[in-house]
């Protein structure tokens, strides 16, 4: 008996030695994972349980907070609260239980909610309550300019986006329509699911972040790149002439490329930029070739997502691959003025008016101004504001060149009402058109031209009575209102 | 003799000694715990502190006079590891669930005097010999107490509950220790016949057939038990226990073969037609599609033990009230999140050191040729093992799921009271075998 009550004892010691092994894998091992799990809850509910920083804009407006949940239902102790409504709904975005967070909420979590600091031992229950410390978040928005973004856009759907043309700072960014977040960070779940429901059921489709999640094509304003890409690569100067035509023949087809309306425009390069020539571009783009204009665009960020600091993070504009256009010469005519296959996001556009500003590069666009601690003793940065070049885009001659074109369209051509008193401002205004004698309204705009400071994208969707002056007319004073607050509240 | 008796004399004394200290120490790991399980939900020391250290103390203090007075010889191991093992599993339930914590302290109260009233009434083990065919029919009666009509009643799918007007139990709690009674005695006296060398087949050794009867019938009661009660881990455990104890007392390994073979034969032909049993397998396998379903119960226990990773979240200080059944099957889990891989592991070390007390008391009933005892104790701290690896399994995914209590730790009455009775029985057999024979006695060995 004794034998076998030993080898008893080896077989049950085995059955602690599985345990003994499991627990080590699923404590070590696959601890992170398990405890990380989409599926694990503790992450958020911690979370919600207790108070985030707020956001800030740069001139201090509050528009993100978290307050004491006054409803007994729930079961978290505080709420998230946005002062602001919808005004900062897409850079914000949302702190749901039910539909996880999004824009800086989701971007800067680790921030907002808390990190581990080391620990300061005063008492002992220091240790098992308050071990994090939140942020409050500073943006580069300034509220005053976001609101005049948003007035001067109005009720109609598009995208207004205003950059510090050095830094890559975004001073306002508008998409229309906008949501509410307050009730998606409600705690009746129930409510917060019809909300939810009917925000994402809307054919205007509020919670889409234009701004830098929706594809447009540029239209004219593209021309900016086809034009910096022919001076660089030495297709074209200045001075290159273009015939007066009203219709450009295309090779394969017998649909020529027609000016607006109809009417014989061309001349030089400067000329034709100027009154934003059709056929002009379309010439130049077939004397550039697929692959200059296609190295040109992604050059410029086409292709690339931009790396702003938002969840999820802009969408990447579009430019035709290279063979897409060898049996294609037409879509290559169409790609130079921006239209077919071409489209960006405002994001997009705005960050080439800002590279042409600074001189052929882009810099990398950015909300985030600064994270500050709350302690009890005071607060310290934690994080500051990245400045850096995301993409060299063209040469710095190039750059000139183009911005004294778009110095003369504000002058002399599409875009007169960019104009601002005493400001040299640059633009080139589009008119992308899309369907049934209807097109979206572009400007693109930076001031002063003699030392860039703001630079401006300014999309208004769907325009009726379509004409060449379309863009100038509808989006130009938007970009203007804009580049005027801009520069006022710098002073 | 005499020399014997000085040399085991002062030990015995060492080891009550010994026992105290353990008792101090399980106490103030207990007490510990609860102060910090008060710290971490309300960052003060608990109000009742005092009460409560009092209460402890004294429900230890009286299990050890208990077992100096009735027991003086026995190892100083077993009541400290269950008196730790309650009271933290006592504080996880004061965490999880404070209504359920001040039932399961009067079940611990209960649990203690059952632990003295055995030791008082089993004054040797071999007493309990005499009382083979009653427990053996007590023993199927509570097992089976459960389907009979307007007594048995369902809770959470199984049919594992009794009631007699207010009070409710499980029966088969107390029919694991009732047919560990039967099994020894039966088994110790049967084992010639039943170890009696059949036919050959293979190169190994079957008994003859006509001997397998009892293995048959214990087979068939364990497959009642799971079909009709719905209870798979009391039908595991009952058919692995019974199994490990035939074996030790036949010697032979065919028996292991032909249980082995049973099992498996139960296990799948219940897997082809029984879908709760199908469902058990299947979320064991995989319980990642179904884990907002079936498989959300093992998910959840994953959770909680990834989310404690090593060190735990602290006391009161993680979610585990999101793990279903928390302070029952899956309080492990709790453990595992709150205490982390060192709580778990040590938590494991207390059941390894009890099962190894337990052996190790079996060992020395069999070098004094005390058969009885002997399988007595393998057949109860067989118990213990398996019973905690089929729920620690359960809940870490080793091995399908079925509830069991993880013992002295999980919250429940039966459970509670029937493992300290059953560790007063072991703490009986181990001053059994190490009494120290009276220098002035005729008789070298124990008369009775």
């Amino acid at each position: 008996m004794t034998r076998q009550i030993r080898r008893l004892g080896l077989a049950l010691i085995a059955l602690f030695v599985v345990m003994f092994a499991q627990m080590t894998n699923l404590q070590v091992l696959q601890a992170n994972r398990l405890a990380h799990h989409p599926g694990n809850t503790r992450d958020a509910v911690r979370d919600f349980g207790s108070p985030r920083g707020s956001i800030f804009t740069a001139d201090g407006r509050e528009i993100a907070r978290s307050v004491p949940n006054t409803d007994h239902r729930s079961k978290f102790a505080w709420t998230r609260e946005y002062p602001a409504r919808g005004l900062y709904s897409h850079i914000s975005g949302y702190f749901s239980f039910t539909f996880g967070s999004t824009g800086l909420e989701r971007t800067y979590n680790s921030l907002l909610a808390g990190r581990k600091v080391a620990f300061t031992f005063k008492r002992a229950a220091d240790l098992l309550k308050d071990r994090t410390v939140t942020a409050d978040l500073t943006l580069t928005i300034d509220d005053r300019v976001q609101r005049v973004a948003a007035e001067a856009l109005g009720a109609r759907r598009g995208s207004v986006v205003a950059l510090d043309v050095k830094s890559g700072a975004v001073l306002a960014m508008v998409s229309f329509p906008r949501f509410d977040p307050n009730p998606l960070a409600g705690v009746d779940q129930k409510a917060v699911q019809a909300a939810f429901k009917g925000l994402s059921q809307d054919p205007a489709k509020p919670l889409l972040a234009r701004a830098y999640r929706e594809l447009y094509p540029p239209g004219s304003t593209f021309k900016t790149i086809t034009t910096a890409t022919a001076l660089s690569t030495g297709t074209a100067t200045a001075a290159t002439t273009y015939p007066v035509i009203s219709e450009l023949p295309l090779p394969l087809t017998n649909r020529p490329l027609r000016n607006f309306g109809g009417k014989a425009c061309g001349g030089t390069l400067a000329a034709s930029f100027t009154v934003s020539c059709n056929t002009s571009f379309a010439r130049l783009g077939l004397d550039l070739g697929a692959q200059a204009l296609h190295d040109g665009a992604v050059g410029f960020g086409f292709t690339a997502r931009p790396p702003l600091d938002v969840s999820p993070g802009p969408v990447a504009s579009r430019f035709p691959a290279v063979d897409f256009f060898t049996r294609n010469t037409p879509a290559l005519a169409q790609s130079a003025i921006g239209q077919g296959e071409v489209a960006a996001t405002p994001l997009e556009m705005a960050l080439v008016a800002a590279g042409i500003a600074n001189g052929g590069k882009i810099p990398t666009p950015h909300v985030l101004k600064e994270a500050r601690e709350r302690r009890a003793s005071g607060a310290a940065q934690i994080q500051g504001e990245s400045r850096s070049t995301w993409i060299t885009a063209t040469t710095p001659a190039a750059a000139a060149q183009v911005r004294d074109f778009m110095v003369d369209v504000v002058a002399n051509g599409t875009g007169r009402r960019a104009a601002i008193a005493g400001v040299t401002v640059a633009a080139k205004t589009g008119t992308a058109q899309t369907a049934n004698n209807r097109a979206h309204a572009w400007t693109i705009a930076f001031a002063p031209a003699e030392d860039p400071q703001v630079a401006v994208a300014v999309i208004v969707e769907d325009q009726p009575e379509v004409s060449s002056a379309t863009g100038g007319r509808v989006a130009a004073p938007v970009a203007r209102a804009v580049l005027q607050e801009g520069l006022a509240v710098r002073r | 003799m005499t020399a014997t008796a000085i040399a085991t004399a002062a030990p015995t004394i060492k080891r009550r000694r010994a026992e105290l200290g353990l008792l101090v120490l399980a106490l103030a790991l207990t007490v510990s715990a609860y102060v910090l399980v008060s710290l971490g939900r309300t960052a003060k020391i608990p109000t009742n502190l005092r009460p409560f250290l009092g209460v402890i103390a004294g429900l230890l203090a009286v299990a050890h006079i208990a077992t100096r007075r009735f027991a003086k010889h026995a190892d100083a191991g077993i009541l400290p590891i269950a008196g730790l093992l309650n009271g933290l599993g006592y504080v996880m339930i004061v965490r999880l669930n404070p209504t359920l914590a001040n039932r399961q302290a009067a079940w611990t109260a209960v649990g203690i005097g059952a632990y003295v009233l055995t030791l008082v009434v089993v004054r040797k083990a071999r007493q309990l010999e005499r009382f083979r065919y009653t427990f053996a029919f007590v023993g199927m009666g509570l097992l089976l107490l459960p389907l009979v009509p307007g007594l048995g009643y369902n809770i959470n799918g199984s049919r594992i509950w009794a009631h007699f007007g207010p009070i409710s139990f499980q029966p088969g709690e107390l029919a694991k220790l009732s047919l560990a009674v039967f099994f020894a005695s039966y088994l110790i006296e049967k084992r010639e016949l039943l170890g009696v060398a059949g036919r050959r087949i293979a190169g190994i050794t079957f008994p003859e057939f006509r001997h397998a009867g009892p293995l048959l019938i214990a087979w068939m009661v364990s497959i009642l038990v799971m079909v009709a009660e719905s209870d798979l881990g009391s039908s595991l455990l009952f058919f692995a226990f019974f199994i490990a104890m035939l074996w030790v007392a036949t010697q032979r390994n065919s028996y292991l073969l032909v249980g082995g073979v049973l099992f498996v034969c139960g296990s799948l032909a219940s897997w082809q037609l029984f879908a709760h049993v199908h469902n058990r397998v299947r979320i064991w396998i995989d319980p990642w599609p179904t884990a907002t379903k079936g498989g959300y119960q093992i998910v959840q226990s994953l959770y909680a033990f990834g989310s404690g990773g090593m060190t735990g979240t602290g006391l009161a200080l993680g979610s585990p009230t999101r793990i279903p059944y928390a302070a029952t099957d899956f309080i492990f889990a709790a453990i595992g999140e709150e205490l982390g891989l060192f709580g778990t592991c040590a938590v494991l070390a207390l059941f390894l050191v009890l099962v190894g007390t337990g052996l190790r008391t079996a060992l020395r009933a069999s070098t004094l040729d005390r058969p009885f005892d002997a399988l007595l104790a393998v057949g109860l701290t067989t118990i213990l093992a398996l019973q905690t690896f089929i729920i620690v399994g359960g809940v870490t995914r080793i091995v399908p799921l079925t509830g069991v209590t993880l013992p002295f730790v999980s919250y429940g009455g039966s459970s509670l009271v029937v493992n300290y009775m059953l560790i007063a029985v072991l703490v009986r057999i181990s001053h059994d075998t190490t009494t120290v024979p009276d220098p002035a006695a005729a008789n070298p060995r124990p008369s009775d």
